[in-house]
């Protein structure tokens, strides 16, 4: 009787996923869910804003190759995209007790501009569904997401930067 | 007993049934909400190889599969999680993954100042000494609570949370049979959000606290293994009337910074748990984190120290595995982590009932435009980290059978450093990029860790690693990655070397093919080869893998969490998307 339950309640969940889909495509936004400032504040991503202009938000660790390689790779060309589509790039640590203390004095150490924030207990990264880090997505002007990606491929940047023009042309 | 039950069965339904009519009314209201979800299958067909380990299993093909789905609106969120293990990969069968069924359902609300939430859900007080449920998927940790939870947040800076809930134990759905529940309050103050003035100095201060009990009835005597490890069987007895029913553990944190600088403490402490992680003694536990950071662009510094005692705090008093299972609290490691292959085995594991050491690191960047820095700059990270025991003492015994079950335990000097080194490392990395298409990254470490303690046998194991990372940049979407390591030591099963060629197009298509080379096994036979090859398609947040190859027996390492993994030679595919 309980798996028939399931049954029908995932068949349900997915006529309503095929429902969602045939309407006009509607970009989502970010959950808003309690994550921490280095400083140890509590920070709710539904705060996350860059006066209409583009978010570029990226979920990472310090202990993450992949994270760190992307995220060095844009901190080469991160003036340039500043100063043409005004973005801004969130970087949010997945990095619990253990090594959390130190993301603060890593990212200085690398020379990040970026604004950082930390999700300890995975929050936020349950939130958004992202099952492993690299993950990095978008949002346009009105904070909808309107690209994602996980894994990183030295070169991926490109592809973000020309979504970036993309959102700042429209 | 049933009580405990029926209260978090009810808390559960009304989130199904709640999950159940939002979902089926979601086409009326899916124009304003959201339904999101994530999808995993990790799938493997085993290959028998008597050599390496890999033994033959009775059902050849073996998948974990996951379904969870979400559906948000506003301030409500539902959601569900099906997990399926019917036919589980072998490492998952061995800590007690099978069969299927659903495993989280919650309904939450969130609005202005209160946020509630029914069913099951995940929680962290503080830096996690007293509560931390979450869950490591790889690993097959998942300790998340059944019940409920209300956060306030009454004011800008104030938050006030209250949990209470059965834990879950990995992939045993028997809540109907269990004794145990944990609740618990936690606290906490950011002054710079309530008092304005003090940000607007460049200070930042907040204190917390928290509260965590847990109810487990006691109601039959324990017979406690005198000469645990030996063959000789000899038990002693402590009375379910002195068994206790409840035990407590708290904590106190503070966090303060000015400008760059930043100090964070927190203490916790634990009373009345004889269990069987600390052979049933009474003793008081205890756990101290110090944290001093520094940074400004080009520079950071992190100092930290620990200190646990007797903190093994678990939802059943009987629970023994070396992973945490059913564990309320999390004492983490503080340790670098580190990804590369050859010391994946040898990465250390947090000791909560006994462990003092404390780790150094600086990351520093020459500046771009120099000489040595190069047009990029160039990242150096030194670090330094070292754990030992905790001084113990020992009390006299309780009583003629010689165990120290029923007494304290041991006495101990807080700051002291027991003689019994648990690990330590030494690291340098230097990561430079020559220009857009070369960047380099090199690495140096000394390790020495304690495999008796860490992996119950084998003596001190001394490594030197050194290893490297090239990335070739062929032009915007084309590049080569060439991984080289060489893990130099006399124990265990001697020195290693690992070379992994990677090709990815960006930003789709990734190809390797690894192999782990153990040259220097004293045993001839035993030099083996753990080959592997690979390709993975990406496309946005869907990732499809497909690897062949050898993976040798050893310890799985996410972040500090470790559990040990068979042998296996195979074929192995994954996919996970989100949606």
């Amino acid at each position: 009787m309980k798996k028939l339950l399931v049954i029908i309640v995932l068949i349900f969940s997915f006529s309503v996923i095929y429902a969602q889909e045939e309407k006009e495509k509607k970009y989502p936004k970010l959950p808003a869910v309690d994550v921490k400032t280095v400083n140890g504040t509590t920070f709710n991503t539904s705060n996350i804003s860059n006066d209409g202009k583009p978010v570029i938000i990226s979920l990472w660790a310090t202990w993450c190759k992949p994270c760190v390689a992307e995220l060095v790779a844009i901190a080469d060309v991160y003036d340039d995209w500043v100063e043409e589509t005004g973005v801004k790039l969130y970087a949010i640590s997945i990095d619990d007790s253990k090594t959390a203390a130190r993301v603060a004095p890593f990212v200085s150490g690398k020379g990040w501009d970026y604004e950082v924030l930390q999700d300890p207990n995975w929050d936020f990264k349950r939130a958004m569904n992202v099952p492993d880090v690299p993950y990095l997505c978008i949002l346009n002007g009105n904070g909808e997401i309107v690209w994602q990606h996980s894994s990183y491929a030295p070169g991926s940047e490109e592809e973000v930067y020309q979504e970036l023009l993309k959102i700042i042309k429209k | 007993m049933r009580k405990i039950y029926i209260f978090a069965r009810l808390a559960s339904l009304i989130a199904l049934v709640c999950t159940c009519v939002s979902v089926t009314n979601a086409q009326h209201v899916v124009g304003n909400g959201k339904i999101s979800g994530e999808f995993g299958f990790n799938g493997m067909y085993y290959i028998p190889d008597s050599l390496i380990g890999a033994e033959p299993v009775d059902s050849k093909v073996r998948a974990n599969t996951y379904l969870s789905l979400m559906y948000n609106n506003g301030g409500f969120t539902v959601g569900a999680q099906y997990e399926f293990y019917s036919f589980p990969l072998i490492d998952f069968e061995k800590i007690g993954y099978k069969g299927q069924g659903l495993t989280r359902y919650y309904f939450d609300y969130k609005h202005k100042i209160i946020q509630v939430t029914a069913g099951t859900f995940y929680e962290q007080f503080g830096n996690g000494f007293t509560l931390r449920s979450y869950e490591e998927r790889q690993l097959g940790v998942d300790n998340s609570l059944l019940g409920a939870r209300i956060k306030l947040t009454p004011y800008q800076g104030i938050t006030i949370k209250g949990v209470w809930g059965i834990m879950r134990n990995n992939f045993d759905f028997d809540y109907i049979h269990r004794q145990d529940f944990v609740r618990g309050i936690d606290g906490e103050f950011a002054f710079g959000d309530i008092f304005p003035v003090i940000a607007e100095k460049g200070f930042t201060a907040t204190i917390g606290g928290s509260f965590v009990s847990k109810y487990e009835k006691s109601d039959n005597d324990i017979y406690v293994d005198v000469f645990p490890g030996t063959e000789e069987e000899t038990y002693g007895i402590i009375h379910a009337d002195k068994i206790p029913a409840n035990v407590a553990s708290w904590s106190t944190r503070l966090n303060f910074g000015y400008k760059g600088f930043r100090f964070e403490a927190e203490f916790a402490q634990k009373v009345n748990d004889p269990n069987a992680t600390n052979q049933y003694i009474y003793k008081n536990g205890n756990a101290l984190f110090l944290s001093a950071t520094y940074s400004m662009k080009g520079l950071g510094v992190s100092a930290s120290f620990i200190r646990s005692d007797n903190m093994d705090f678990r939802s059943q008093r009987l629970a023994l595995a070396k992973t945490p299972v059913l564990a309320i609290n999390c004492i983490p490691a503080i340790n670098r982590q580190y990804t590369y292959q050859l010391i994946s085995n040898y990465s250390y594991a947090s000791q909560p009932n006994g462990q003092i050491g404390a780790q150094l690191q600086v990351n520093y960047q020459i500046p771009k435009k120099t000489k040595l820095g190069g047009k990029y700059g160039t990242d150096i990270t030194f670090n330094y980290s070292r754990f030992h025991d905790i001084d113990r003492k020992a009390v006299p015994l309780a009583d003629s059978l010689g165990t120290m079950s029923g007494t304290d335990g041991y006495t101990s000097g807080f700051f002291k450093f027991g003689k019994k080194l648990l690990y330590q490392d030494v690291g340098v990395e230097i990561s430079h990029r020559f220009d857009k298409r070369w960047k380099l990254i090199l690495a140096y470490n000394y390790i020495t860790y304690n495999m008796d303690v860490l992996q119950g046998h084998g003596g001190m194991l001394q490594g030197h690693l050194v290893s490297s990372d090239l990335t070739c940049k062929i032009n915007n979407k084309h590049a080569l990655r060439l991984e080289l390591q060489h893990l130099y030591t006399k124990e265990d099963k001697g020195s290693w070397l690992y070379g992994m060629l990677e090709y990815s197009i960006s930003p789709n298509w990734f190809i390797s093919v690894g192999d782990q080379w153990n040259y220097g096994n004293s045993d001839k036979s035993h030099r083996i080869h753990y080959y592997n090859v690979s390709a993975a398609f990406v496309w946005h947040t869907t990732r499809i893998a497909l690897n062949f190859g050898k993976t040798r027996e050893g310890v799985l390492c996410i972040g500090g969490v470790c559990r040990s993994v068979p042998a296996s030679y195979g074929m192995g595919l994954s996919v996970t998307t989100s949606f």
